[in-house]
This record gives C-alpha cells, structure tokens and sequence, in this order.
C-alpha cells in the first residue's frame, strides 16, 4: 500500500524546470530515500509535498486520496509534515510558542501560558526530548531545533514525516541520535521520506530508493539492489558529451594568485593553493563544504580570520569589495538576485557599476563613454535585452550575463565566479561557459566554483576537492570523473594529502 | 535539453573572435574600437529609424518620464482651480483678476513650496539610498537660530560680509547635524528612523535651550537678498522660487549625471549588491544624510532671511511635509526610486491642495483631512500606473538584437 504516490509532478522555476514528470510511490511504513546531485530537484519535490510549493502539474496521492496542499497548515492537516534543511522558526519566541504555534491555547484571547507550557512538554517527552519550552528558538543548537520541529510534526500526528538533509549542519553524534528517532518513528507506523546525497546515511536508513537527476526520476529501487557504485552512477548518468571545451588552460602561466593557510572561523580552515594566469581552476564540494566562503573571503567580503594572500606575486591586505576590485578581481556571487544585481536599477547601470569612475571625470559621468562601454559589452555578451530595461524583469540568464559584464568591463586578472550558470536556461550556459573559456585563453585566471560536476570537469584545468571547510585532494583534469569527484566530495573515499 | 552544442559554439565563435583580444575590454581601448560597431547592418538599420523620428521620440520621453503623472495632476488642479476660484476687480490698476491664477498667488504658493522643495530633494536622496530623515525640520530651526545668534554675536558689518557670514554659519551647522546623523546611522547598527526622531528632538531642544525660546532677529542685509525683487514689481520676491528651481536642477543632475548619484539609487536598491561591486556603502551613506542636513541649511537661511528671524519653533513639523513632498514624487521608501524635479512638484502640489482649501473658501479645519487623503490618493495612483508600465513594457516586442548565431550557424 502506498503512503505516497506522486503522479507527473511537474514544477518550472522561471528559467529552469525542476521537476519534470516525476512519479513514483513510498510505500507505506518506509524509509524511502530522494537521492541525486545539488539541483537535481530533491529539496523541491519535498516541498511541494509538505505544502510549501505547489505543483505546475500532477498530482499528490495520500494513501490513494488526490490531495491539494495550499501551504503548510493543510498539509499537516492531512498528516504531512516537514522538517527543514533551513530551518523556518519565529526565532524570537519560545520553544514552547513555536510548537503551539497556529494553535496557541488561548482564553478571551489572552495566551494561556500554563497550557503552552505543558503541551510543549508533553510533545518534546514524545520524542524522549528534553528541552526547556521557555527557552528562546534562537538560543537553540541546530540539533536542537530539529527535535522540536520532529516533536511538532510527531505532536500533530504526522503519518508521512519529510527530511530535507537533516545531517547538513549536524555533529557525528547529533547524527546519531537522530537515526535512532528517525528508526523509533518508522517502528510507530510514520511513513520517512529521507532526502539525502550522503550515500552511509541513506544505505544505512533506507529500505528504498529514488533517484533524480534534472528533475527527471530516474529509478526506485529497493536500496539492497543498490550498491554504491550502483547508486552514484544513477544520480549522474552520462551527460559528460554535452560539453565541448575549446580551451584548456596552461597549468603554469605567471601565477596571479596565492593563498596559504587560509580560515576563516568554523567555514573553513588550512587552504592552500595557486592559481595561474590563463588557469581555470575549479572547486568540487558539496553545499556547506566551504566553496563559496572561501571565494568571498578572497573578495574581502569575509575577510578571512587566518593565512595569507598574494596577488600577482606581491602580498595582499583584503579587506573589503574595494580593495579586491582595486587589485583586479572579479567576483560574480552565488546569488545574484541578492549579491550580484540591483534589481531595480537598468541593466546598463547595473553592468557599469563596478568601473563607474572609469568613465567619469570628477566624479562626472561621460555618459556619451558609458553608453559606448555599455553598448559594446552587451553586443559581446550578446545580450537580448536594451540598455535601459529594468533588470528586475530579464530572465536568468540575461541577468547573469549582466553580472557578467560588470567585470568583463572591468578587465580582471582574477576573476571568481560562483555557480555562475545555476538557474540559467541552456542557451545561455552555452554561451556563459564559452566566455569562461575565453577569458582563461586570453590570460585571466579564473577561480570556477560549480555544484554541476560535468561543467566543472570540463572546464577546470585543476579541480580541488573539498569537503567540509578542508581540502580533499587536488585532481588534474586528466584524471578528473564525476564519479571519482563525488565519492571524494561525499567522503566515500578518504582524504589524502598531496 | 541541451541543443547540440557543436552548432552553438562556432556561432559564438564568431562573435567573441571579432575584436582582436580579450583586453579591449578596457574601456579606453573599447573606444579606440568603436568603429568595429558599425559592421552590423541590423544596428545601423535601428539607429537610422530612430534618428528619422526625433519628434516621436521626444514625445515618447515626455510620455515615459516619471514627472507626467504628477504634471498632469498639476495641471488638472490648476484649470479647476482658476474656473473655481472666480475673480475679483485689483484696486489698483481696476483689472479684473482670477483669484488663483494671478502672480501674487502663484509667487506666494512658490515661496511656500520652496522650504518643502529644497529639504524635499535632500530627503529624496536619502530616501533613494534606502534611509529616511525625520530631522530636518529640527535642523532647520537650529541653524537659523544658530545663524541669527552668530550674527548677533559678530555684531554689524558690511551687507556682504553679513550675509558670508550668515550663509557659512547655517550651511556650517547644518551639514554638522546632518554628519551626525550619518555617523550614527553607519556606526551604530540603528534604523535611520530611530536616529533621526531622536536627533529631531535632540537639535530643537538645543535650539530652544540656546535661544531661550525667544525669536531671534536677523540683519537687514540678509532679508534684502532673500527679499531682491530682481526688477519685478513691488511685493513680488522671487528669490525663494527660484532657489528652490536652482536645487531641483542640482539635485536632479546630482542624481542622474554624477557617480555618487549612480551609487545613491545603488545602494538603495540593493546594498548588498552594491558592497559586492566594491562600492563604500557606509560613505555614500554618510553622504546623503550630509546633503540632506546641508538641503535644510539652505532652506533655513532663506526662511530666516526672508521673515527676519529665526526661534527654536521654525519648520515645526516640516519633516513629514517634507517626506510627503518625496513620497507624491514618486520616491520609494523601500530605496532605489526617486527623482528631485518630481519631490519639487510634490512640495508644489501640498501647498497647492493647501491653496486650493483657501482660495475656494474651504473649511480651513478640514485641511489636515484633505491633506491626508491626497498623500495616499497620489501614492496609489503613482504604484498603480508603474504597474501598468512594468506591465506595458513586459507586452512589449523585445528590442532587436543583431544575431549572428542564426545566420552563422547555418554556415556548415
């Protein structure tokens, strides 16, 4: 009998399709594994099924019954219940509000705290928890605060319980306390749905699983039927022959940049590496190994707290964004809706924005210059969008081309870019992946950070591995495979030191 | 799914190999480039046609800029009022005149928009920049009490040393209060707010404490240049006007022509966008608060000037028609949107509604109700209609673009 059947699940992103077509069935009882790549659509299946996102198409079945989540409430309602890889909380109130939350006791519409009180108990002694329900959400670990969205979706007798990479952000022995619950629930009859890429935790949970790639469903399978091997190869396929790189950088041009010993507080720690003029060197990890903290500490964001920098042989105080655009780094940031753009300025202004004096003459725009620099980017980039349209309004991929002009125009030495083609439409990854391979054959380095393996394979000339804020190992791109990459990324192979 | 990518890649080829390196993209070699521009035969096709049309398009920029809605609200007001207003025979020259639309009402609403106008374009900037300043109203008061007690102080002068001296006093002062309130805004971590309506009472207080609440008079030289009739006819003062079209003019090309203009709406937009494209967010901040405490300054010295004193009461208030004046402009709270020619005809437009109360012989008690309902009537109109252009413009054809993939890529 099926928990869960989702039917033709279908769920676009402007710019991207997350989901497309995906059906399968949990059977009721289980603990059944979501498993592929960052991107590959997990987190938002999850979602859609506890209610926080809504399908474009297809259908939810709960135990045989088509179901329609408008948000969260009516999916608990129906005994769905989430618990989040980031974790949603009113962080200023209390544990015990928190858990009562949407059902606060209430009498004359004063919150009767007594109730609040000893109803969080009870819910958290459900779970064998023993946390103060008077403590702030805020004060709480992240362990901590998994046990009290377990204890409400428990308390709200939940039948199908989802995790969203539960261990993400947890200690080995969190960790462990976890898997005993998760196993104490599956034994009272809650139906697990584990999303996961970490291959020990789902062989060691789960009775079966599913594996997305792109959004499609590629298989279900019992996990015995399953081996590692079996399961890593699913989650990447072969898409390796969709890229074509024209240029491979040269290992040993002039070195342009050089870190030793680089951390930066609990995000990372002893980095080490250098980087050549003409290089493209790219950093395999997963979300939370370390990547995208180490580029901003380069960039001065996040100064990093320990180690040392050098930018074209001499050594480098960074301190902020300006001190980094001074030396001729580029940063083109993870986000860049929120990082990379001013959504309501035009998308000219946007892509001169950081080498805005360098059309001004006593802090007076040559606009006449500007629109000329402005002009010739765009027709470079190949842009689809006029000079003076908002940026708010362009698609992904023309917002991350603009992104990319910024620092085209401003002519880098170094240039970082971060997951620069995520939500971009293929078209435009095409042609983003070939200015990279442009910028590195005319001498600019480049530091590529990418969660999609094959664009960073076939791209990178050297690819370092990390994994949790250290580095793994460093792979040349001759013995570089996504399947290699990933059992390092994932610690299924242990770190040696080069 | 994926297009082969062996039809893209020789398209894009084409493209990128066209200049000969990487490093034109410096922008003075990209210049030294320009000509390679003039190969596209779509681009010169769309320059010449709109070159054949400069009427349609300066029309088309008429249409398209922010200022028509509040303009043609202007208009419409002033045609109902003149028909309203009726009129009455001038005992002098025993004319008849319409009772609205005649210079002296016209110069005198002028002269009461000009301190909403000037402090209405320092608040846009700061409001453009995502910040918000409650204190004007305070710092105007203190550097016209501050002005006239220096005066007082230095004693009698020459009429051009008096009103040196006047000017730098105010201005000196205010742009002291408005550094303060940017430092404490970038140092200590505390919404602009907050700051601001604690600097607002802070700077009164000290103006009243300093003056002891008495109205402090100002030397004749300075009422002569803030009242300089400049050849118009007696009781006509036009300086105030025209000061207040000297700062729209200065704010509006601050705004669009200069760097740290470019890095106000930036910063409003989005300051974390803008610290990650290296911008000194903290010093552009410091800026506007500077430019909106140095906008109170100028206003206060051509109030005090023009009445002939100054006390610790002046501008009581002023700061919410200021950010009124602002907001029916078309500046965003949020940041990143705003104009100082529009502020300037939001002030123009308050004291219009103001003049309108009295010229039809309106219950002058209800001018607070009136007042109200306009500021959110225009505010709402103002969302509606940029709605309905973000929508217009979404319908709209894309631009053209030359595309030399399509054609390139048919090239076996």
């Amino acid at each position: 009998m099926a928990a869960v059947s989702f039917s033709h699940i279908t769920k676009r992103f402007p710019g991207a399709i997350a989901l497309s077509n995906v059906s399968f069935e949990v059977r009721a009882g289980s603990c059944h594994a979501v498993c592929g790549e960052n991107g590959a659509g997990k987190s938002t299946l999850g979602k859609i099924l506890a209610g926080l996102q809504k399908p474009d198409d297809g259908e939810i079945l709960l135990d045989g019954r088509p179901v329609r989540f408008d948000d969260p409430r009516d999916a608990l309602a129906a005994g769905v219940a989430m618990v989040h890889q980031e974790l949603a909380f009113c962080e200023n109130m209390t544990v015990g509000e928190n858990l009562c939350l949407g059902q606060l006791p209430r009498r004359f519409g004063f919150v009767q705290r007594d109730m609040v009180r000893r109803r969080a108990v009870e819910l958290l002694a459900a779970i064998g928890a023993s946390i103060d329900p008077a403590r702030s959400m805020g004060t709480l670990t992240v362990a901590e605060q998994q046990l009290v969205q377990i204890a409400g979706a428990v308390g709200a007798a939940a039948k199908v319980i989802v995790f969203d990479e539960p261990t993400s952000s947890l200690g080995r022995d969190d960790a462990e306390r976890l898997f005993s619950l998760i196993g104490q629930l599956q034994a009272r009859g809650v139906t697990i749905i584990y999303v996961s890429h970490r291959m020990m935790e789902i062989h060691r949970l789960c009775d079966e699983i599913t594996v997305l790639r792109d959004g499609q469903h590629v298989a279900t399978r019992p996990a015995g039927e399953l081996d590692e091997a079996a399961l890593i190869q699913l989650m990447i396929g072969r898409r390796i022959e969709q890229y074509f790189p024209t240029y491979v950088g040269e290992e040993h041009g002039e070195e342009r940049l050089r870190v030793e010993g680089l951390a930066c507080l609990s995000s990372f720690a002893d980095v080490s590496f250098t980087l050549h003029s003409g290089e493209v060197l790219g950093l395999a990890g997963l979300i939370g190994a370390g990547r995208s903290e180490i580029a901003r500490s380069i960039f001065g964001l996040e100064p990093a707290t320990r180690g040392l920098v050098w930018v074209g042989g001499t050594r480098a105080e960074i301190r902020s964004a300006r001190d980094a655009v001074r030396l001729h780094i580029g940063f083109v940031p993870e986000d860049r809706k929120k990082q990379g753009l001013v959504l309501s300025m035009r998308t000219g202004e946007n892509s001169t924005l950081p080498t805005l004096p360098l059309f001004a003459r006593f802090g007076w725009i040559d606009k006449a210059k500007e629109i000329s620099v402005i002009r010739h980017l765009f027709e470079r980039l190949r842009m689809r969008a006029a000079p003076d349209a908002v940026t708010g309004g362009l698609s992904g991929g023309n917002q991350q081309k603009i992104v990319m002009a910024k620092w085209l125009a401003a002519d880098c030495d170094i240039l970082i870019l971060d997951e620069p083609t995520r939500g971009v439409d293929v078209g435009a990854k095409a042609e983003l992946h070939a200015w990279i391979d442009e910028l590195a054959s005319h001498g600019c380095a480049v530091l590529l950070i990418s969660s999609e393996l094959p664009e960073l394979i076939n791209l990178s000339t050297r690819i370092l591995v990390l994994r949790n804020g250290r580095m793994v190992r460093e792979v040349s791109r001759a013995d570089a495979t996504q399947d290699g990459l990933l059992r390092l990324m994932t610690g299924l192979e242990p770190a040696t030191t080069n | 799914m994926c297009p082969a990518p062996a039809m893209v890649r020789p398209a894009i080829w084409l493209v990128l190999s066209a200049p000969p390196s990487l490093t034109s993209l410096a922008p003075r070699a990209i210049v030294a480039h320009a000509d390679l521009l003039s190969f596209s035969p779509p681009h010169n096709v769309t320059s010449a046609t709109t070159w054949t049309l400069p009427v349609r398009r300066a029309a088309g920029t008429v249409l398209k800029s922010q200022q028509i809605g509040i303009i043609a609200v202007l208009i419409a007001l002033g045609v109902a009022l003149t028909f309203a207003a009726g009129s009455h025979v001038d005992v002098l020259s025993g004319a008849r005149t319409n009772n609205f639309l005649n210079v002296y009402t016209l110069v005198q609403m002028g002269t009461d928009a000009s301190s909403f106008a000037i402090m209405g374009v320092g608040a846009t900037i700061v409001i453009i920049a995502g910040g918000i300043d409650l204190s004007v109203g305070a710092i105007y008061a203190l550097a016209g009490v501050g002005m006239a007690m220096v005066l007082r102080m230095v004693g009698p002068m020459g009429p051009v040393a008096t009103v040196s001296v006047g000017l730098a006093t105010c201005l000196g002062i205010a742009l002291v209060c408005g550094l303060a309130n940017g430092f404490m805004v970038i140092g200590l971590g505390v919404h602009p707010f907050i700051v601001t309506l604690g600097t607002m009472w802070v700077l009164r207080g000290i103006a009243f404490v300093v003056s002891h609440a008495e109205s402090v008079l100002v030397p004749s030289a300075l009422t002569s240049v803030a009242k300089a009739r400049l050849g118009l006819s007696a009781d006509l003062y036009p300086v105030p006007v025209l000061v207040m079209l000297l700062v729209a003019a200065i704010g509006q090309v601050y705004l669009s022509r200069t760097v740290s203009g470019r890095y106000v709406f930036a910063i409003g937009g989005n300051p974390e966008a803008s610290r990650y494209s290296g911008l000194r967010v903290d010093r552009i901040k410091l800026g506007v608060y500077a430019i909106s405490g140095l906008s109170a300054g100028i206003a206060a010295f051509l109030g005090a000037s023009f009445y002939g004193s100054a006390t610790s009461s002046d501008a009581n208030g002023y700061e919410l028609y200021v950010i009124a004046a602002a907001v029916v402009g078309g500046a965003s709270l949020i940041g990143g949107k705003g104009s100082a020619i529009s502020a300037t005809l939001g002030a123009i437009l308050i004291v219009m509604i103001r003049q309108a109360i009295r010229t039809l012989h309106l219950d002058q008690n209800y001018e607070w109700i009136i007042i109200g309902s306009a500021l959110i009537l225009a505010v709402v109109l103002d969302q509606g209609g940029t709605r309905l252009l973000a929508r217009r413009m979404a319908a709209a054809p894309p631009p053209p673009v030359r595309d030399t993939s399509t054609s390139a890529s048919e090239v076996p």
